[in-house]
């Protein structure tokens, strides 16, 4: 049993060591982190399953073919796509690749359905070893062997060649580089296929062990981006020997303690965080090395004092009053509760410049203890909602401290996977509900008083709630405390030399969010009276990025358009199925490459007018 | 009897290993009170990575820094700005997307005390306004307050520098070759602002415009290769042999 789960566990890090690897090559040459490093894993597996039950290609050929094939998939990415954002902010690297990610996996989705398919183990890779003390599969002992090999190779080929002596060069200068006579871009677009080809041979190695599926690659990337802040983030050394190791301990762990299996990466991840923050093989880059010629690429949108709001701020008043006259109330509420969730992740991404990529556990933290207070402990709503924005900001605290001092890219990783973590969590915890959710939560009675069961009379009480915290985010931006975000935002070197402590600033912005997220969580589950693992799930910060991103990032008032028009688009596509994720993601890669200012940043260029 | 000299930044052994490359080593560097001192040296003799070490923007792997002779080796970047060190960088850092007024006012905010005050109108940074204009007209960008500093040219994005460093109205103003890149016009215009701003305070500048660290500077420490090959008066570091080799190479010795 437990030489079993050892095993297991060596083969999961075989897969974790690989992926990183390919994730590291990547980040170390372009400063990118791959979202859709996962997808190419997948499309491995998906390819060598295709030629197999297509073209009749067996394993052997197709462990060539598969990389082969998604390498020259990824090099095709990298010159179309990804390559226009090498310029731009690295945020926009990340929410270019997540785009993707989410447009590949859908189609594939949507092709193959989640069905898992069989892959057959080679034949002369088929039975057992016995060894004595234990029965070792061959095929599994093969794949533990052809990783350590393969993880071995690439890292001699990049420390101990001329030719990836020149890829780490090209990464401190490519200018320089370029002047030896490297064609540095070709060099790129090379180093992204390896990339991806690594992650596609991984994906073949992976197709007889576990079962062929659209949902393989969503899965593991979480535990990798995990496992890269705990290496040590761009070390390849260090997601290699981080990759085995918390293969085997996740395995330990499933021997011990089923229950916390998923979580104890992550919880690694918070506690080498804590003692180490550049992670076990990192060194913390000195603050010399971030100080650079400020891009002048990315233009923000036009932005104004606060009273230039107010004529804007009042149409939308107005609209929202009338709204329920006109239009569904279900719709609106939930269209409401988004559009504060953007509200408040706008203030980190739009006014910091920080991309949190798992802002969901604090809508999720929170309307899991406002659905338990309401549901089990009979709080009357305002208590309820007060006791999940509370929890939620101390959540804020605990992860902000841990992620907000990391470089920007890092910082994304970081909250993506403590995201992962709160989601787990959440899955195990007994008072939860697990699948099913916390169901049956009543709205109560506000105040003791007043009954919110009517949707039009709860609607008016949602949407005063919302304008209060529209309005506490509107303040934060137009206050001495927003000047030096916005400051921080555009040179955080120079605001450090000027004296700002801006880690403690961008803590504080953090649990602002943090709080107000909690806020639209705690409506949330009142408005449907349920909380749910979807709540807390990695797709919900998708979708409030996206939202965020379509409406304007840095707009006060782009989050709420962004917010009503997924809701709706989610709401009248809804019988296009799944293929409504392909075309979110197709939305979110349209809007990084074409459309950056996002509507209300648009409108407001045309109009000259900040918005 | 030599009159004791008032320092107000002191390096003893101040060492900087990156890798195997010593770019820094054992620099003592001594700066008088109220002098305008200045580094100087061929590229790569570790002027900037100097100023990175004092600023803490690159923790020195060895020796010691102190400043009014108290120890800040291991003071944080932003802690050492508070306490009276302020420095400008070599390539302009300015915040692009905020008016050249906002650029100061970020500077001049940090003493009020209000960074944290999420809740304060930001009408009340207005009060700032008057003292962030008199510095913008120092350097010459009244008409500009107006403007974004991605929009601004190059001269004047580094007068923008200047006049942010200078609203923190530190007790050591450390410049990071402010000529770099000026026209011959703005070399006068700079020259002259950092004189008369000179007048309460001290300021080391690394500088490559000679004729400019003639004209200003009381005293100069020349680097090489991480070293101090000299220190003095302009006149006599410039007869220096030492001095000579370094620059012009040996072959005009």
């Amino acid at each position: 049993m437990l030489l079993g789960q050892l095993l297991l566990g060596l083969i999961n890090g075989s897969f974790y060591a690989l992926l990183s690897l390919g994730l590291a090559v990547i980040l170390g040459l372009l400063n990118i982190i791959n979202f859709a490093h996962g997808s190419l894993y997948m499309m491995g597996a998906f390819a060598a399953w295709l030629l197999l039950n297509y073209l009749g290609v067996g394993y052997w050929p197709a462990l060539l073919l598969a990389p082969v094939i998604v390498g020259l998939f990824g090099m095709l990415l990298e010159r179309t796509l990804v390559r226009r954002v090498y310029k731009m902010e690295h945020l926009y690297g990340l929410l270019l690749t997540l785009g993707l990610s989410m447009v590949l996996d859908g189609v594939f989705l949507n092709l193959f359905s989640a069905v898992g398919r069989p892959y057959e183990i080679p034949k002369i890779m088929q039975g057992v070893w016995r060894l004595g003390f234990m029965a070792l599969p061959i095929y599994r002992a093969y794949v533990i062997a052809a990783s350590i090999f393969i993880c071995g190779a690439v890292w001699l080929l990049i420390e101990r060649t001329k030719m990836g002596s020149y890829l780490r060069a090209a990464t401190e200068n490519p200018a320089l580089v370029g002047a030896f006579g490297v064609n540095v871009p070709r060099m790129v677009t090379l180093t992204f296929g390896f990339g991806t080809a690594l992650a596609a041979f991984a994906g073949v190695l992976a197709a007889p062990i576990y079962q062929v599926s659209p949902l393989m690659g969503g899965n593991i990337i979480m535990v990798v981006f995990a496992i890269v802040v705990i290496g040590g983030m761009g070390s390849l050394i260090g997601s290699i020997v981080t990759g085995f190791t918390l293969g085997v301990l996740e395995g330990l762990t499933k021997a011990f303690y089923p229950a916390a299996s998923n979580l104890v990466v992550f919880v690694v991840m918070a506690l080498v965080l804590l003692v180490k923050p550049a992670g076990l093989f990192g060194t913390a880059p000195s603050l010399a090395s971030q100080v650079a010629n400020t891009d002048p690429d990315s233009r923000p949108v036009i932005s104004g004092k606060a009273r230039d709001y107010f004529w804007p701020f009042c149409v939308m008043v107005a609209i929202l009053v009338a709204a329920p006259f006109l239009l569904y109330p279900a719709f609106l509420l939930k269209a409401l509760c988004y559009a504060l969730f953007a509200v408040a992740l706008n203030l980190l991404l739009g006014f910091a410049g920080l991309g949190s990529f798992g802002h969901a556990m604090f809508l999720g933290t929170a309307g899991y203890i406002t659905g338990y207070t309401a549901r089990y402990w009979g709080w009357s709503p305002e208590l309820a909602v007060l006791a999940g924005v509370a929890v939620s900001m101390l959540l804020g605290l605990a992860v902000g401290a841990l992620s907000v001092r990391h470089r920007k890219i890092y910082f994304a990783m970081i909250t993506l996977a403590f995201g992962e973590l709160v989601y787990f969590f959440f899955m195990q915890a007994p008072f939860s509900g697990g699948e099913d959710g916390l169901q049956a939560v009543p709205r109560g009675k506000l105040f003791g008083m007043l009954s919110l069961d009517n949707d039009r009379v709860f609607y008016f009480v949602v949407l005063a709630i919302f304008l209060a915290g529209f309005l506490v985010a509107f303040r934060a931006v137009h206050s001495p405390f927003g000047h030096v975000l916005k400051a921080i935002r555009e040179n955080e070197p120079r605001a450090i030399s000027l004296g700002y402590n801006t880690g403690r600033v961008k803590l504080l912005a953090f649990v602002l969010s943090a709080a107000i997220s909690g806020l639209a969580g705690a409506l949330k589950v009142l408005v449907f009276n349920i909380a749910s693992l979807p709540d807390v799930f990695h797709s919900t910060s998708g979708d409030v990025i996206l939202m965020v991103l379509i409406g304007g990032a840095g707009t006060i008032f782009g989050p709420v358009i962004g917010a009503f028009g997924l809701v709706g688009m989610q709401q009248y596509l809804a019988p296009l199925g799944s293929w409504v994720n392909v075309i979110q993601g197709v939305v979110f890669v349209l809007c990084v490459l074409a459309f950056r200012q996002g509507v209300i940043g648009q409108v407001g260029r045309m109009i000259r007018r900040p918005l | 009897m030599t009159p004791t000299v008032d320092f107000v930044l002191e390096t003893q052994g101040l060492t900087k290993v990156f890798g195997g490359f010593t770019a820094v080593s054992n620099v003592d560097l001594r700066v008088a009170r109220g002098s305008i001192h200045a580094l100087i040296g061929p590229n790569g003799a570790g002027k900037t990575t100097c100023f990175h070490m004092l600023t803490r923007f690159v923790a020195p792997t060895r020796g010691s820094i102190h400043f009014n002779g108290r120890d800040i080796t291991k003071v944080g970047p932003a802690e050492i700005a508070r306490r009276g060190i302020a420095r400008s960088f070599q390539i302009s850092a300015t915040f692009p997307h905020l008016t050249a007024l906002e650029n100061v006012r970020i500077a001049l905010q940090g003493k009020l005390g209000w960074t944290y005050l999420f809740w304060k109108s930001e009408r009340a940074l207005d009060a700032l306004n008057p003292t962030a204009e008199e510095l913008l007209a120092a350097v010459g960008l009244s008409d500009f307050r107006e403007t974004m500093a991605v929009d601004l040219s190059y001269g004047r994005k580094r007068a923008l520098e200047i006049a942010t460093t200078l609203a923190l109205d530190p007790e050591l103003l450390l410049l990071d070759e402010p000529m770099a890149g000026l026209g011959r016009e703005d070399v006068g215009t700079i020259a002259a602002l950092i004189r008369k701003v000179s007048a309460n305070r001290t300021i080391l500048m690394v500088e490559h415009n000679i004729k400019v660290v003639a004209e200003l500077c009381d005293r100069i420490t020349v680097l090489r290769r991480g070293e101090i090959i000299a220190e003095g008066a302009y006149d006599v570091v410039s007869r220096d042999p030492e001095v000579v080799r370094a620059y012009l190479g040996t072959g005009h010795v």
